[in-house]
């Protein structure tokens, strides 16, 4: 993002001290926990794009190929680190394939879909956070700049929508559209956008009145070029720091949709479907780690996803130390 | 405040319809376009297109829409929620017994967050930094990253199934057939209380360890913040206890802010029962909800959704009007 130099100089210190981001990156990078985390997020980025066809490649398996060798003759699938069954299906044929995480219920290489569902898990919180956050900025600049009736329809608008049990309504209107990825990414980002458009909408508010922008109106400069160029960079700091936890909480949210049966469809490997599969074929309980390897997936790209937002937050603080 | 009050509910009473509104347009709708229609669905598959034609007269669906909407108001407001197309009885019938298993499992639950996050909570922003402060956060950011899907199977595996096997955290350490929790099922707290707490022990965990991670971190910013105030310097100045600022002249200040976030956490818990009901097979809303969303028992589904909206809302309002009496700022100024 490039600033304008006439923005720097008309902002008062309290709205963008001198050398804000570079204070915030330098603490960032002393902060072990972000750092950890910010290498997480690398390492599942790269495991996505390029270890889950990487893996496929090696192993031989795709991630919805279901091998019949791969359960027993009671349909319990083979654990970790085992082989493909011999013909007679009751021992490890020491020359079939290796199913790394073993395999799910109906004879799929968990390690292969768990590196595919990353890939959804990542695609769909990112888009619908970026969608959300399209539309929560453009509502919210408007809302924070025009003021009156505006501002009056997206507060209540935004109002209502925090007071629901947002993902119930979600899944009802996935259940009416039917499932897809498409119709997934949609869904979250019309029941996130609120988060943004409210942040936006009160930075805004309070910018509008500061000195700066009366100066640029002043000087003759149009709406347009007030809010994109005057009011839209400074509501970043602040988005910055939620736009991690939504990501996180979209993550949880696509994972959650199709738990329910009502998120990207099957054979589709997602982490909230391979969770499902466990859970509602009972088969966890003999075979705990069909709901282990796609719930500490998920629960690692939480935990990054949750430090590094910490870690944003504490970096921006103006209050903080060092 | 009796102003600021009647405004509030006025408010209340508005979401209320627009959720009413919202899910009649989904499910009564929309779900026409998409799949097939509510006559169809309660006639039965083998229907005639006279008996579906019949049916449809007698729901009212050949009504303009804008009337199907208040026919549709007019039964809710009589706690009338329309006809399960699975169940075959009133969907009524399935929401009330359901709602007092929720109840009990989300006022249980809500019960142990606060009761862990509180202590913990306080006593981090007390001594910021200090082992029990380090060690209350990291838990709490690890309690934030586990989804509740997750949590349940597993808490349940290990808590109700290994002992049945001899074990425990996977070690062989019991008699085999132990039983230390039931897996499943729900007794209700009028036939016996004991039964009824035993039951709900593993699901109540389930539901509140994601809670008791955002309260702990919430109430420790809280209690930083005020005791960095002045009025908390004077008080100890004064020589008042620790024990004394924290609970008389901290507490006061943190709890209002507390009852707010918890009055717009009943509605997020009655999203997380959806899994916990399920998993642990305690027959609330959202267990009741999940198989009607397996059938698309649209009418079942609605009712949740709009039982889940209204006791979120009414949750709502009653946190605020509660914070407008707990907190004079805002008790006392008319426009805030």
């Amino acid at each position: 993002m490039t600033i304008d130099n006439r923005v720097d100089l008309g902002v008062s210190q309290s709205v963008r001290p001198a050398g804000l981001r570079a204070t915030a990156l330098r603490r960032l990078r002393r902060d072990p926990a972000s750092i950890f985390a910010a290498c997480l997020l690398l390492l599942l980025t790269f495991a996505a794009l390029i270890g889950a066809p990487l893996a496929a490649k090696l192993t031989g398996h795709s991630p919805i190929q279901q091998y019949p060798d791969a359960l027993y003759r009671d349909g319990e699938p083979i654990g970790i680190m085992s082989r493909l069954l011999n013909a007679a299906g009751t021992a490890q044929d020491p020359h079939g394939s290796l199913f790394i995480l073993g395999a799910d219920q109906l004879g799929r290489d968990q390690f292969v879909r768990v590196l595919y569902g990353a890939r959804i898990s990542l695609l769909v919180a990112t888009s619908a956070t970026a969608l959300a956050l399209v539309i929560g900025v453009s509502l919210g600049l408007l809302a924070g700049y025009l003021g009156g009736w505006v501002d009056a329809i997206v507060s209540r608008m935004t109002e209502t929508a925090m007071a629901f049990p947002n993902v119930l309504l979600a899944v009802g209107l996935a259940v009416v559209i039917g499932p897809g990825l498409l119709n997934v990414v949609i869904i979250i980002a019309l029941f996130t956008w609120y988060y943004p458009a409210r942040i936006v909408r009160s930075t805004t508010a309070a910018t509008t009145k500061m000195t700066f922008v009366a100066a640029a109106r002043a000087v003759g400069a149009r709406p347009r070029r007030l809010l994109t160029v005057h009011l839209l960079p400074q509501v970043w700091g602040p988005l910055l720091v939620y736009a991690t936890s939504i990501i996180a909480a979209n993550i949880i949210f696509e994972a959650g949709l199709s738990y329910l049966g009502v998120g990207v469809p099957p054979p589709t490997p997602s982490w909230g479907q391979m969770l499902s599969d466990a859970v509602t074929s009972g088969m966890y309980q003999t075979n705990i780690s069909l709901a282990l390897v796609p719930g500490l997936a998920l629960v690692v790209t939480m935990l990054a996803f949750n430090l590094l937002g910490d870690g944003i937050r504490d970096a921006l603080d103006p209050k903080g130390r060092r | 405040m009796t102003r600021l009050a009647g405004t509030r509910i006025l408010g209340a009473l508005t979401q209320i319809l627009v959720v009413t509104l919202l899910a009649w347009l989904l499910f009564y709708v929309i779900a026409r376009f998409t799949g097939a229609s509510p006559a169809q669905r309660i006639a039965g598959k083998t229907a005639t297109p006279a008996q579906i034609a019949l049916v449809a007269k007698n729901l009212g669906l050949n009504q303009p829409y804008w009337r199907q909407y208040l026919i549709f108001l007019g039964h809710l407001v009589r706690g009338n929620f329309g006809f399960s197309y699975v169940q075959m009885r009133p969907v009524s019938q399935i929401l009330w017994s359901a709602m007092r298993a929720t109840a009990s499992l989300v006022l249980g639950a809500a019960v142990i967050w606060l009761a862990i996050a509180i202590p913990v909570g306080a006593y981090g922003g007390l001594r910021p930094r200090s082992f029990g402060d380090v060690a209350g956060r990291a838990i709490a950011i690890l309690g934030m990253s586990i989804p509740v899907f997750w949590l349940a199977p597993v808490i349940s595996y290990l808590f109700g199934y290994q002992p049945t096997q001899g074990r425990l955290l996977g070690l062989p350490i019991l008699p085999s057939g132990t039983r230390l929790f039931p897996i499943a099922g729900y007794v209700d707290f009028g036939q016996s209380p004991v039964q009824w707490a035993y039951h709900l022990i593993l699901p109540w965990i389930t539901l509140a360890i994601g809670f008791t991670a955002v309260y702990i971190r919430f109430i420790r910013t809280l209690t930083a913040e005020q005791l960095a105030e002045d009025y908390t310097r004077t008080a100890r100045a004064k020589g008042a206890s620790t024990k004394r600022v924290l609970v008389r002249h901290v507490g006061r200040n943190v709890a209002p802010s507390v009852t707010v976030l918890l009055g717009a956490d009943i509605a997020t818990a009655l999203t997380g029962v959806f899994f916990v009901e399920t998993v642990f097979a305690i027959p609330g809303i959202g267990y009741a909800g999940l198989s009607a969303i397996e059938n698309l028992d649209y009418p079942v589904i609605t009712a949740v959704i709009i039982v889940a909206a209204v006791i979120a809302v009414i949750a709502n309002t009653v946190v605020d009007i509660a914070h407008m009496w707990l907190d004079p700022r805002i008790r006392d100024v008319p426009d805030a």
